[in-house]
């Protein structure tokens, strides 16, 4: 968070010097007794205004001040790169504007803008009356902070939703069982509540997992077949793909290629990527998986033709319980940690996983781990 | 005192281009907010965008009426009266487009509740972003004064003319599979043409910059055709009008 009380002081002496700089050309009003003493004084005025301005585009708000005629007096370097696309921009700062008038009129005023993009953003648009110097308006992007808001609020509607869902299912199941002595109908709730209980036992699994991960400072790093990961990771799904009838593939992959990189970590991620790229695929559907060397280390590609992604929920897909299509998720069976794990796997080894996806026309994961130092044994 | 009225004309020129250029951005921001709702079914923001179309009614007319209004006072001429006749013709594209950006919000409210297939989703997001595109370049080429810009909007139109096509492919199969009703069917035919309208309105406003910037007009290739099939005493061929009788 910026020092933004600081701004109306500073636009307010910057105005003021503004101001002061041009009385001192005046006819009327001398401020020095003889020229060099007038032209000193100038000189230093020019010099606190230079400063004042390096000091406003030094600030990463946005910042323009207006006189009392409306007009435009000082724009920071941030007020001029606050929106984005250029639509983005002129959206803003008619913002801006009108804000500005309203603070001419003597009110306080702030706004949020949001802009869809892309890239989607959100800005404050804030202003504040400035008495006789006219007025100053603030552009604070804070996207990052809104997303992360919602990151937190979605945090906590989504694991208590995961956890709640199947114990409270098993709660009912229990209850009914109990009145019921029909040998038929005890068999089918008994049924349901194993299925209910794996699947807690599949949440608690992964949240352990992604609890190891994260915790796990040091990498157990060791030369790892890259071609025998990627063998272990399909054939590990292939009863889940035989299931669906959904082919999964092992590209080239060049022979001997090796990464230096926690086994069991990496045969997790790419585990985790397989077994959504099956279970988001059409039945009949297609599943290649495939690596090549890039720049000191290894990338792996993922690629379906399943039912894609929103572009909307892209960059949200690898937070922690986070469901594209929450109706359709019980169905599929997975927990919604899937691919956090991946992501911290990722991080831990200092590599980078980005998706690209149509909807209905599948996606891609790309998974780049970089070789580590193996230690000396 | 003649430099002055000048630079009051050319103030209230800027003026108007630039509330022209915030109608335009206002619609462009629109179209992935509209698909968006479309998508996810987000009755709030349908309603939002829908009772937004006032605003823009409201703000369209006065800029109408300044720009007769520098019309009958400031009587410009040559490049000066090409901006004020293109402004006034781009005006009427930007408030259509934001009718039909409300269209979707529309007919977002119309299927509400009915799942899509990811093929249909897929092809609609691609849709709003290709009309967002050709705003995005329609705006460029205007801030611009950018005539070659303005001239690759209509190409860049096909893309988008070929995707409802697609769309409507789509639509059929996901009908005949069973898993759209005919309702939703229609209704998303009709989403479709409104994403192809809102690029068909990008492309005008990219012909009218060109118009300003060169004095080019579309309607010129068709009216040079015509006159080209004059006769050697200049007299030029009128349409025959079938006669009921025949």
């Amino acid at each position: 968070m910026t020092a933004l009380w600081l701004v109306p002081a500073l636009a307010a002496a910057l105005v003021m010097g503004v101001l002061l700089g041009r009385r001192s050309h005046g006819d009327n009003a001398p401020i020095a007794d003889t020229d060099s003493d007038a032209e000193r004084a100038t000189s230093e005025l020019r010099e606190r205004a230079d400063r004042l301005q390096a000091a406003l585009d030094a600030m990463p708000n946005g910042v323009i001040i207006a006189g009392r005629d409306g007009r435009v007096l000082v724009r920071n370097a941030a007020a001029d790169e606050s929106g984005g696309d250029a639509h983005n921009e002129v959206l803003v700062q008619a913002a801006v504007q009108h804000h500005l008038r309203g603070a001419l009129r003597g009110e306080q005023r702030s706004q949020t803008v949001e802009l869809y993009g892309p890239p989607r953003r959100v800005v404050i648009v804030h202003a504040k009356p400035l008495g006789a110097a006219g007025a100053v308006a603030t552009i604070e992007d804070v996207t990052e902070r809104s997303r992360l808001d919602a990151v937190r609020t979605d945090f906590v509607a989504n694991i208590s939703h995961e956890l709640k869902t199947p114990i409270g299912a098993l709660a009912v199941l229990a209850e009914t069982l109990i009145d019921e002595s029909d040998p038929v109908v005890i068999s089918r709730l008994a049924n349901k509540t194993v299925n209910e209980a794996h699947r807690v036992a599949k949440i608690i699994d992964d949240l352990l997992e992604l609890s190891r991960i994260e915790l796990s400072g040091d990498l157990v790093v060791a030369s790892v077949d890259v071609g025998a990961l990627i063998n272990e990771a399909s054939s590990r799904n292939s009863y889940a793909a035989g299931q669906r009838n959904v082919t999964v593939c092992v590209g080239e992959i060049p022979s001997g290629l090796h990464v230096n990189a926690d086994q069991a970590q990496l045969a997790s991620a790419l585990g985790n990527l397989v077994d959504n790229a099956v279970k988001y695929s059409d039945v009949g559907g297609k599943v290649t998986v495939t690596a090549f060397p890039e720049s000191q280390g290894v990338t792996f590609l993922v690629t379906d033709s399943g039912i894609g992604i929103p572009s909307h929920d892209l960059d949200r897909i690898f937070e922690r319980f986070y469901r594209v299509d929450r109706a359709r998720s019980r169905g599929t069976g997975g927990t919604g940690l899937g691919l956090s794990i991946v992501r911290h796997v990722v991080s831990n080894h200092g590599g980078a996983v980005t998706v690209e996806s149509r909807e209905g026309e599948g996606s891609t994961f790309r998974l780049y781990i970089p070789d580590r130092p193996v230690p000396a044994s | 005192m003649m430099n002055e009225l000048r630079k009051s004309f050319h103030n209230e020129l800027e003026d108007v281009r630039s509330e022209l250029v915030h109608l335009a951005a206002f619609v462009t921001e629109s179209i992935p907010r509209a698909t968006n709702i479309l998508l996810t079914g987000d009755l709030e923001g349908a309603d939002y965008i829908i009772s937004g179309d006032d605003e823009i009614d409201a703000r369209s007319l006065d800029l109408e009426e300044r720009c007769v209004q520098i019309l009958a006072l400031q009587a410009p001429v040559a490049g000066d009266l090409r901006q004020v006749i293109a402004a006034l013709k781009m005006i009427a594209e930007v408030e259509r487009s934001a009718d039909l950006v409300c269209n979707i919000c529309k007919a977002a409210r119309r299927i509400y509740g009915h799942a899509l297939d990811p093929s249909l989703r897929g092809i609609i997001t691609r849709m709003g972003e290709q009309a967002q595109q050709l705003y995005i370049a329609a705006i460029e080429s205007f801030v611009e004064n950018d005539a070659a810009k303005a001239a690759a909007i209509d190409d860049m139109d096909n893309y988008l003319d070929a995707l409802q096509k697609q769309f409507v492919q789509a639509i059929f199969e996901s009908h005949s599979a069973g898993h759209i009703d005919l309702q939703v069917a229609v209704q998303l035919a009709v989403v479709a043409r409104f994403y192809e309208r809102i690029g068909d309105h990008a492309v005008n406003i990219g012909e009218r910059v060109r118009f300003v910037v060169t004095g080019w007009l579309p309607e010129h290739k068709g009216a040079a055709r015509y006159r080209s099939r004059a006769d050697d005493t200049g007299e030029l061929p009128r349409q025959q009008i079938p006669d009921a009788g025949d």
